[in-house]
């Protein structure tokens, strides 16, 4: 009866590491090691230039002038 | 080479006066052709014309008045068609004496445009206007050109060298004519 114990025991134990070793190795197997997977970058800081009233400047002027009737007429004009 | 240039022009203007065919008498009052319209180089609508006054102060010549749509900008236009350069120059330099007590806080500096050009750059006595003029003498014209504006909003000078180059080329196209 001892050794019938112990024989169980012995092939549980066996049985059961077996089993480990398959799910472990089917795990692993999942992974395709062709596959690069580009790590998820958080996005950067935008830079957006403003004019010279603190807005993102209209009809085409670029940062540091503002669309304003001056000198010249209508125009771009330096801040 | 220039001042060889500028003798012979001298020269000639006087001969041409002489016999009676100076750059006044080839065109008789007629300046109305004179005064470059500042429109020319800005958006085409942001100045309107006053009539013209002929002969500003008892002087030969004209004076073209501009006025910025918006109220705030003007440019006065003074062409003086003199007997000969000298005269000319002569009434450029009262003209400059006489802005001198005109303009606040003024800075001149030499201006390349037509001969002995300066721009004077200042406030009105008061300081509440922005005074920049540009002085030059083409052959027997003296010629003033004055921007008003507000305080904080000086004429650009790049504006008024354009409009007085411009001015200078009229000057010489009507003097050639």
């Amino acid at each position: 009866m001892r050794k019938i114990g112990m024989a169980l025991a012995i092939a549980a134990v066996l049985s059961g590491s077996v089993a480990t070793a398959q799910t472990a190795y089917a795990a692993q197997s999942s992974h395709d090691t062709n596959v690069s997977i580009q790590p998820v970058l958080p996005a950067g800081p935008k830079l957006q230039l403003l004019d010279c009233y603190g807005t993102t400047g209209g009809m085409g002027c670029g940062p540091g002038w503002v669309w304003r009737d001056g000198w010249r007429g209508m125009g771009c004009y330096p801040c | 080479m220039k001042i060889r240039t500028m003798a012979g022009g001298f020269a000639t203007a006087a001969v041409l006066t002489m016999g009676g065919f100076g750059y006044a008498a080839a065109q008789p009052g007629d300046f109305s052709t004179l005064p470059v319209d500042p429109n020319l180089i800005t958006d085409s609508l942001a100045y309107s014309a006053a009539p013209p006054v002929f002969n500003p102060n008892g002087q030969p010549g004209v004076q073209a008045v501009y006025t910025h749509r918006d109220g705030s900008r003007q440019i006065t236009s003074t062409v003086l068609v003199l007997p000969d350069a000298q005269a000319a120059s002569a009434a450029l330099d009262g003209a400059r004496a006489e802005l001198a007590g005109k303009v606040a806080n003024g800075k001149t500096q030499a201006a390349a445009v037509g001969s002995g050009g300066t721009m004077l750059t200042g406030t009105s006595p008061d300081g509440s206007k922005s005074v920049t003029v540009l002085s030059f003498a083409e052959g027997n014209t003296a010629t003033t050109l004055e921007f008003d504006g507000a305080s904080t909003d000086p004429a650009p000078s790049d504006l008024v060298l354009e409009l007085g180059r411009k001015q200078d080329t009229a000057i010489r196209d009507w003097q050639a004519a």
